[in-house]
């Protein structure tokens, strides 16, 4: 269902990924660990195109993008948002709209983008709140909720566009540990209810526990892939097995 | 009492006698100042060089000179009391309270003797018979007196007889320009009906003009004296004691031939019997407020005016702006920063002298209330487009990534996400800006426009109650802006969501 083919980014004269591929299953929780700045963020945002890769195709369902650069013309803009919308895509800094309520997060993108009549882009809205716990919410504005609250709102926002995937970009590491599992709960939640995922993290054990395939990413290259078994048990090479060691002493 | 107190108020006592020393001669003090003049060598006499032909203005041969028949005739003056002379230059309308503040000796400036100008300055035995001279359109059947001129727009001088004359005879729509060419040129561009001037003003000016003529014979003829301080007797003697010895062997003729303008009125100069002086009392405009607040209150209205439509201007056109900056084509990016650059570098004055005059020579012509609205809200527009861009790029990054990631198009991020969180941070800045443009608005004057500080200009020379007058005007700008800086942080306020 997602196929990257030779991904290739650069930032002025640093290439930060040097021919990334990769092949997902719909229903495939995937989850990238490496070192930092090793590109697993770059490679997440290029799959939401918040980053355009300079050569290499992706493909999510029926739409690809290929060729590097950003887009020349209308054609191809339109492109890069219908791929766009195939991913939800939830920040570490969770950037919720200021001024926006809870529940005018989350109904935004369905009302404006999906051109959903209010009461229903609302009634679905509230629907997710629940589903992330937050029903009672719906009418404070972001900045009166704590940060754990705040990443299931916009996880709940990025939900309400019916994405055939999520991506998840570091979304614990803004939060204290206390906060870090209402987070993990709903994101557990996701996978065990057959959700595509993506997710970019530091937590080991939620990567032991619910990635079906665990990619390691060192120097802008996916070093070593396999099962969380595999990968936790008897890494192949000594950089992955270092990591690991550092990761858990942590 | 400490002695350190009793020192420090005996100073402050001497203080206050230097500066009244300096602030104010007693008359007897300064009784002959004419010999001060002579000790100093010379002469200040002021007058207004700009449009200021065939008066006094800059040589067109030699732009660094002066010339005109009032600057020959305060160069024999001055020769005539064995001292040199000098000009002041000064706003016309403004030349009594400046003769009066001592920024010169004497006004030789067009300066008409009227019962009016006897009040505030003393004035000579006269030196010159003007007359008012109706100027139309070539093309144009004008009216040819005075009272073919009800129900006309007529352009004249700031504050000279013409002005006085039109606006006792009623039923005329007066329009005053600060200067002499201005109302020529828009009676050209057809924003006036006629103008009524001074005669060698119009024998300068209009009748060399192919597209203006002189309509009927000039009319209520009047004398040009000198004004001098009325305590200055000796300096007053000395002048009419020159000017009749000028009328007596010929000088002034000779003057006036120079310059085109001797007549058979001159004749009238050698018979001239001064008029008693009727003092009238000093006017105090607070205390008769009833009569003059509601004249500072109808220009209050055009300032509201001219400032809200402005404002609106400014605030639509700054967003187009800063959008074609911002998010436009390259060669749009560079037209509108273009635009920023060039209208805050230049003087507000000068872009609205070249919307108001400048256009009309290229065929678009604006009434002046049109014109100031222009030009003030394409002023601003320039500085709300600096404010709205401040007020974008202080919205972070991730707010625009993460309407991207919901898949909402440019358009839509802007106008959804981008520019409601920006309105926060823009208000206080443009509210300032509409404070300041409030008060910037007084410079429409230039462009006949009669708004607070024009109407308070035009009182406060006549009733020279510069401080009453001043504070109702004072209060009345300070009452209308006050609000407004209330309600914006009341909005403000309001609008912040995350302090809630």
């Amino acid at each position: 269902m997602i196929v990257v083919e030779n991904l290739v980014k650069s930032y002025n004269a640093t290439r930060v990924l040097h021919g990334v591929d990769h092949c997902q299953q719909r229903g495939e929780a995937v989850v990238l660990i490496g070192p930092s700045g090793c590109g697993k963020s770059t490679f997440l945002r290029c799959l939401n195109q918040l980053e355009v890769a300079d050569a290499g195709s992706i493909t999510i369902g029926d739409v690809t993008v290929t060729g590097g650069g950003p887009p020349r013309n209308a054609e191809e803009r339109e492109r890069q948002r219908r791929l766009r919308l195939r991913a939800g895509m939830v920040f570490q800094s969770f950037n919720l709209f200021p001024h926006l309520t809870v529940l005018q997060n989350v109904a935004e993108a369905p009302r404006f983008v999906k051109r959903m009549p209010r009461s229903q882009a609302e009634a679905a809205a509230s629907a997710l709140l629940a589903k992330v716990g937050l029903e009672e919410k719906a009418g404070a504005y972001p900045a009166q909720l704590s940060g754990g609250q705040q990443q299931r709102v916009a996880i709940a926002r990025a939900l309400a566009m019916e994405p055939e995937v999520m991506l998840f970009d570091e979304p614990t590491s803004a939060l204290d540990p206390e906060l870090r599992d209402e987070v993990l709960r709903v994101m557990r939640q996701l996978a065990e209810e057959g959700m595509t995922m993506i997710v970019v993290t530091h937590e080991m054990q939620f990567a032991r526990d619910m990635a079906d395939t665990i990619l390691f990413f060192e120097g802008g290259r996916v070093l070593e892939a396999g099962s969380p078994e595999q990968i936790f048990t008897a890494p192949v090479h000594e950089r992955t097995r270092e990591f690991l060691r550092r990761a858990s002493t942590r | 009492m400490s002695n350190a107190w009793r020192l420090s108020r005996g100073s402050f006592s001497f203080l206050v006698f230097v500066l009244l020393l300096a602030s104010r001669p007693p008359p007897g003090f300064c009784a002959d100042h004419l010999q001060t003049i002579q000790a100093r060598g010379e002469l200040l006499w002021g007058a207004d060089a700009e449009g200021g032909a065939p008066y006094v203005y800059p040589d067109p041969q030699k732009p660094e000179q002066m010339a005109g028949f009032e600057f020959d005739l305060a160069n024999a003056l001055a020769a005539r009391i064995g001292v040199k002379a000098k000009m002041v230059q000064n706003q016309w309308d403004q030349l009594l309270p400046a003769l009066d503040r001592g920024n010169f000796d004497i006004i030789l400036n067009g300066l008409e003797i009227t019962a009016d100008n006897r009040q505030h300055a003393a004035m000579s035995r006269p030196y010159y018979v003007y007359a008012q001279q109706i100027v139309t359109r070539t093309d144009t059947m004008g009216p040819s007196d005075l009272d073919g001129l009800k129900g006309k727009t007529v352009g004249v001088l700031a504050s000279s007889a013409a002005q006085r004359l039109l606006q006792r005879l009623g039923a005329v729509d007066v329009k005053s320009y600060p200067g002499n060419v201005e109302s020529l040129l828009d009676l050209k561009a057809r924003r006036i009906d006629v103008v009524v001037l001074d005669l060698p003003i119009a024998l300068y000016y209009a009748k060399p003009d192919p597209a203006l003529k002189f309509s009927g014979e000039p009319f209520s003829p009047g004398y040009y004296g000198v004004a001098v301080r009325k305590e200055d007797l000796s300096l007053l003697a000395a002048i009419n004691q020159a000017l009749e010895q000028f009328i007596r062997d010929g000088t002034l003729e000779r003057i006036y031939r120079r310059h085109g303008l001797w007549d058979d009125r001159q004749a009238a100069l050698a018979a001239y019997q001064p008029e008693a002086v009727v003092q009238r009392k000093s006017i105090s405009t607070l205390r008769e407020w009833p009569k003059y607040l509601p004249l500072l209150l109808r220009g209050a209205l055009t300032t509201v005016a001219l400032s809200v439509l402005g404002m609106a201007v400014a605030v639509v056109t700054g967003l187009v702006v800063v959008l074609a900056r911002l998010y436009g084509p390259p060669l749009m990016r560079w037209l509108a920063q273009a635009y920023v650059e060039v209208v805050r570098g230049t003087p507000l004055l000068i872009q609205l002298f070249m919307i108001y005059y400048g256009l009309p020579q290229i065929g678009l012509r604006l009434n002046a209330f049109l014109a100031g609205i222009l030009g003030l809200g394409l002023n601003y527009a320039a500085n709300e487009a600096e404010n709205y861009r401040a007020g974008i790029q202080s919205i972070p990054k991730g707010q625009t990534e993460a309407a991207q990631a919901l898949g909402m198009t440019q358009a839509q991020i802007l106008r959804r996400i981008v520019l409601p969180q920006a309105l926060r941070f823009v208000i206080p800045p443009v509210t300032n800006d509409f404070i300041a443009m409030f008060k910037d608005s007084s410079i429409v004057s230039v462009i006949t426009l009669v708004e607070l500080t024009k109407v308070y200009g035009e009182l406060a020379t006549s009733t020279y109650d510069y401080i009453g007058l001043g504070l109702m005007t004072a209060g009345i700008y300070f009452a209308l802006s006050y609000p407004a800086s209330i309600f914006a942080s009341r909005l403000e306020r309001r609008l912040a969501y995350d302090r809630r």
